[in-house]
Formats: structure tokens, C-alpha cells, sequence
């Protein structure tokens, strides 16, 4: 080992760099050429077809269905998830006996694959033999079994619930670390004022945290739009695509109907709204830098 | 009176808490007491079983084919960690240490390779893997893993990385150490810790990992556990929960008991690169 090696920045980078392009540009690229062609099902290459996939996919009522649950799917997870995760950060912030413990149960669900939670939770909302139906049963909550994944009209709001249960310690674990920046003597300031916990709440709290909700939301938008496993194994898009957000419609469309044209095309279209999401998340970073 | 105080403050912190703990906790639930349940009462949904039936596990070992998938995903899961750490050590340390140009560059490609979620890209992955002709083979998922965790991984390190005083480097410069000598005998020890979380947080990323297993692997004797278990539900009309249960129990319960044990780590990195 000599000293140019350990000093030369580009040569530390390189195989980091070069790993996660390789696997990142290649597949982008063919994404790009496949979705500018007629593509047969085996993947065989036809012809140069413009953008009549970009089209197809557009005018596809199963896309624009697909579209519209992604925006409720992603809207209701990122904003339940926040407005459940703040008060539970300032609880989990306090000195209170068992913190250790309540910590670690809140981080739980972030610890178990996405495809177990969803499995188990398959079986527990079955509608006959499901625990959930009979622990509200038992708690008098319902009198009828309700099959909860056979309608959209239930399995969709149970799925949103459960995606905010599992964004939950994620966005906690942001939130904690927002709250361990503020120093105490801001709150003991504001005691000695007169401020209520609510003045002091809204007067220190919120806007020194603002920054991490920033972050937080815009991380999360991202993490909830590609989420796949949940929809996935609990109903598969179903019933009749009742169920479909963008990341199931694509895989259907690529893996099921292979159609890998259009599946390409929407690929891309998804590609430039994540890079939105992405150039929004980096300026509000950098707003945070330079406060 | 302090006393008193702070138990009150524990009542109130716990039934602020407690729906979050009862939602957390119910799955948890269903999938143990599922998992010990004698097959016979599998559809009477009562919370307590005739008799614990741990023979459960034992049967689960065979008949879900338990076996093959574990070893798959101990093979992807220390394999890709591997490779994410040996490429992203060097990278982070030159991010942490040196100024150069295109630096910024770097920086803002990790940020979008982390935001890229596979599923965007599974369909020219697919083809990647198809062309190179690793279908079928856990290789091709180790890669991919691997790449994807490259910016957490360079992300996690790098924050790490910047704690660890320079002083203690030139320090040894100064008496007389070589740069690589100070680097193996100084920097690493004390980066050491930092090395071993983010390799358990990329471990249990590519033991989790569902859409790249599920799209490349086809065959039952090449897949993990999150496939395997999935593999036992999908489009199955007689469905063996009690066995179904006990694999994801298995499955499950060592990596989040390593898990919670390590969260406070993960606190402090992600803090720390939040608000770098």
C-alpha cells in the first residue's frame, strides 16, 4: 500500500461508484430503448414504435385507476404516519419508566420484512377464521364477520393502515433525532416566561423540528410510492385490480401480461416523478444546511 | 414528590402509547399463537390453543422446505453485506476525509441510486440478469443487493467516519507512521463499530428483500425465506397456516431481537447524516 493509493479520492470511489452505476444505468438504458419499441412478450426487439407505449399506457383505465389509488395510497400512508409519529416522538422523548421498552416495541415493525408483516397479516383478516374478526367480536366492536379482503372498499383503507404502521419507526427514529438537536435551555426559557406545553409546543418544538418533517415527508413519499410487498401479498391488486397501485399495475403489466413495452414506458414516467420527489428532497436538505 | 411525578408521567407516556403497542403487538400475537396451535383448530380463531403444539416447528422444517431457503438467504445476506461494505468502506472514507473534484457529483448519484427503489427498475434488471445469464442464480441477487446498498451503506459510514477526529491520524503521522500504518492501526479500530452496524443494516435489508428475490429466483431450491414463505400462500386454496406461521416466526424473530438491540445505533447514524 503506498500513499497515493490510500489518499486518491477517486481511486476510494471507483468501485463503489462503478458497482451501483453498472446496476442502476444499464437496466435504465434498456428501460429507455425497450420503451421506444414493439417488444413481444419473449423480449425480443420488433421495431421502433415512438411513443405509442407512452400512449397506451396513458389511456389504460387500469393505469389511470392505478394512478389515482397511488396518490390516496401515498397521500393517506406519508400523512397519517406523520401526524401519528410526532406525538409518539415526544412521548418516547420524555424520561419516563419502561422508555426502553416502548421504544423498542414502536421500532418493531421496522425490523420485520415487509413480506412477513403482510403475510401475517393475510391470515389475521381472514374473514372465517382470521383473528382480527374475533378479537372485535370480542371486544363487541362488530357482530358480523366482515371479509376484509375480498372488497376494496375494506382491503384498501386495512392496507394504508397497516403501511402506516410500518412507516411509523422510520419516521420516529427522524423524529427523535430532530428532538435531541433542541436544547433544554429553550424550553426552561419559555417555563420562566409563562408558556403553556401547547405554547411551547407550537413556539419551540414544531419549528425546530420543521426540517426533519421536511425530510421526513418527502422520504417517506418515496418509500410508500415504491411500496410493493403489502399490496402484493394481501390481495395481489385484487379483486379486479381493485387494489392497484402504479408498483403492482407495472409489475403486472411487465411479469403477467408481459407487455414489457408499456411496462418500460411507465417505468420511465415513474423514474421522472421519483426524480421530482428526489431534486424536492435535495433542496429541502439544503435548506436545512444552511440554516 | 419527584418520584411521584415521574409516575405519573410513566401512565400517561403508556396510555399515550398503548393503541401504537396494541397495533404493533396483535401480529406478532396472531403469528405466535398460530404457529403453536394443533392443525385440527387452525380455523377456529381463539386465542387460546387446546395444547402448545411445538412439534409445529419441526414438521415447518420439512414441509415448507425451511432448509434450502435459509441457507439461500445467510448466502445473499452475507455475501452482498460483504461486497456493499469492501466497495463502500474506501468510498466513505474518501467522502469523509478528502476534498476533490466531483465530489458533489458523487454525492448526488448515491442520493438518487438510494431514492431508485428496484421496483422501478425491476423490468431492466430482469433483463440485465437475463443477458448476462444469472437467472435463476442468487448471485445475481447478491449484486443487486449490493448495489442498492451502496448509498445507505456510504451514507451510514461516511457520517460515522466524520466523528472520528483527524487529530488521531496526523497525530500518528507525526510519530513517524506511515499513512496506511495510521489508517490500519488508528482510523480502523476506532471506525470499527460503525463498520459492524452498518453491515447488520444491510444484512437485514437483503434477508427482507422481496421484489428482486421474487422476479429473479424461479425456482424453489435458489429462493429465500421472504420468498419461500410467500411461495406457501400465493394462489394456494388449502393454505398450511400453522406451518406458514411458524416459518415466519423463525424467519423473523432473531433478526428483530438483533434488530431492537442495534435501533439505537440507527438513531444516531441517521441523525447524524440527516442533518449533515
Amino acid at each position: 500500500m503506498n500513499r497515493s493509493l490510500l489518499t486518491n479520492p477517486y481511486l476510494l470511489v471507483a468501485p463503489g461508484f462503478l458497482l451501483a452505476a453498472f446496476i442502476i444505468l444499464w437496466p435504465l438504458v434498456q428501460l429507455g430503448q425497450i420503451s421506444l419499441s414493439d417488444v413481444n412478450r419473449f423480449g425480443q426487439i420488433r421495431g421502433f414504435a415512438g411513443l405509442e407505449n407512452f400512449v397506451a399506457v396513458l389511456t389504460d383505465p387500469l393505469f389511470l385507476g392505478a394512478l389515482g389509488r397511488t396518490a390516496v395510497w401515498t397521500f393517506g400512508i406519508v400523512a397519517g404516519t406523520i401526524l401519528i409519529s410526532i406525538p409518539v416522538a415526544l412521548v418516547l422523548n420524555e424520561d419516563f419508566h419502561g422508555r426502553g421498552l416502548a421504544r423498542i416495541i414502536v421500532m418493531l415493525p421496522w425490523a420485520v420484512s415487509l413480506t412477513m408483516t403482510a403475510i401475517v397479516w393475510r391470515w389475521a383478516l381472514n374473514g372465517e377464521s382470521g383473528m382480527l374478526n374475533s378479537a372485535l367480536r370480542g371486544l363487541g366492536l362488530i357482530d358480523q364477520n366482515i371479509q376484509w379482503l375480498a372488497q376494496a372498499a375494506t382491503a384498501f383503507p386495512v392496507q394504508i393502515a397497516i403501511g402506516i404502521l410500518v412507516s411509523i419507526p422510520f419516521t420516529v427514529t427522524i423524529f427523535l433525532g430532530g428532538l435531541s438537536s433542541i436544547a433544554d435551555d429553550l424550553y426552561e426559557a419559555a417555563r420562566l416566561e409563562g408558556a403553556s406545553g401547547w405554547q411551547m409546543f407550537a413556539g419551540i418544538t414544531l419549528p425546530l423540528i420543521k426540517p426533519f418533517i421536511n425530510i421526513a415527508v418527502v422520504m417517506n413519499t418515496i418509500n410508500v410510492f415504491n411500496s410493493f410487498p403489502i399490496i402484493w401479498v394481501t390481495t395481489q391488486g385484487g379483486p379486479a385490480n381493485s387494489t392497484d397501485i402504479l408498483v403492482t399495475h407495472l409489475y403486472k403489466l411487465g411479469f403477467s401480461f408481459g407487455k414489457l413495452d408499456e411496462a418500460s414506458a411507465l417505468s420511465l414516467m415513474m423514474f421522472a416523478l421519483l426524480l421530482f420527489f428526489t431534486i424536492l428532497y435535495v433542496r429541502l436538505a439544503m435548506r436545512g444546511d444552511r440554516a | 414528590m419527584k418520584f411521584s411525578r415521574k409516575a405519573r408521567r410513566t401512565v400517561v407516556c403508556w396510555l399515550v402509547l398503548s393503541p401504537l403497542v396494541v397495533a404493533v403487538l396483535f401480529p406478532f400475537a396472531v403469528m405466535f399463537v398460530t404457529a403453536i396451535k394443533p392443525q385440527a383448530e387452525m380455523l377456529r380463531p381463539t386465542w387460546w390453543p387446546s395444547e402448545v403444539r411445538l412439534a409445529n416447528f419441526v414438521t415447518m422444517w420439512d414441509a415448507t422446505n425451511f432448509g434450502t431457503a435459509l441457507v439461500n438467504s445467510l448466502y445473499v445476506g452475507v455475501l452482498s453485506t460483504l461486497l456493499s461494505l469492501a466497495v463502500s468502506i474506501p468510498a466513505a472514507y474518501a467522502m469523509s476525509r478528502l476534498r476533490f473534484r466531483g465530489r458533489g457529483f458523487v454525492q448526488q448519484f448515491l442520493l438518487v441510486s438510494q431514492m431508485l427503489s428496484p421496483i422501478v427498475l425491476v423490468i431492466g434488471l430482469f433483463r440485465l440478469v437475463v443477458a448476462l445469464g444469472l437467472l435463476d442464480n442468487v448471485n445475481s441477487v447478491v449484486a443487486i443487493y449490493a448495489a442498492f446498498n451502496i448509498a445507505f451503506s456510504v451514507w451510514m459510514l461516511q457520517s460515522y467516519f466524520s466523528t472520528i477526529p483527524r487529530d488521531l491520524e496526523e497525530a500518528a503521522w507525526i510519530e513517524g507512521a506511515s499513512p496506511a500504518q495510521a489508517l490500519l492501526r488508528v482510523f480502523l479500530p476506532l471506525a470499527l463499530p460503525a463498520m459492524v452496524v452498518t453491515a447488520i443494516f444491510s444484512f437485514i435489508n437483503a434477508w427482507n428483500e422481496f421484489v428482486i428475490a421474487l422476479t429473479m429466483l424461479r425456482r424453489q431450491e435458489s429462493y429465500t425465506l421472504p420468498i419461500q414463505v410467500f411461495s406457501l400462500v400465493a394462489g394456494r386454496y388449502t393454505v398450511e397456516w400453522h406451518h406458514v406461521m411458524a416459518a415466519a416466526f423463525v424467519a423473523t424473530i432473531p433478526v428483530a431481537v438483533v434488530f431492537a438491540w442495534l435501533q439505537r445505533y440507527l438513531v444516531r447514524g441517521l441523525a447524524l447524516g440527516a442533518v449533515k
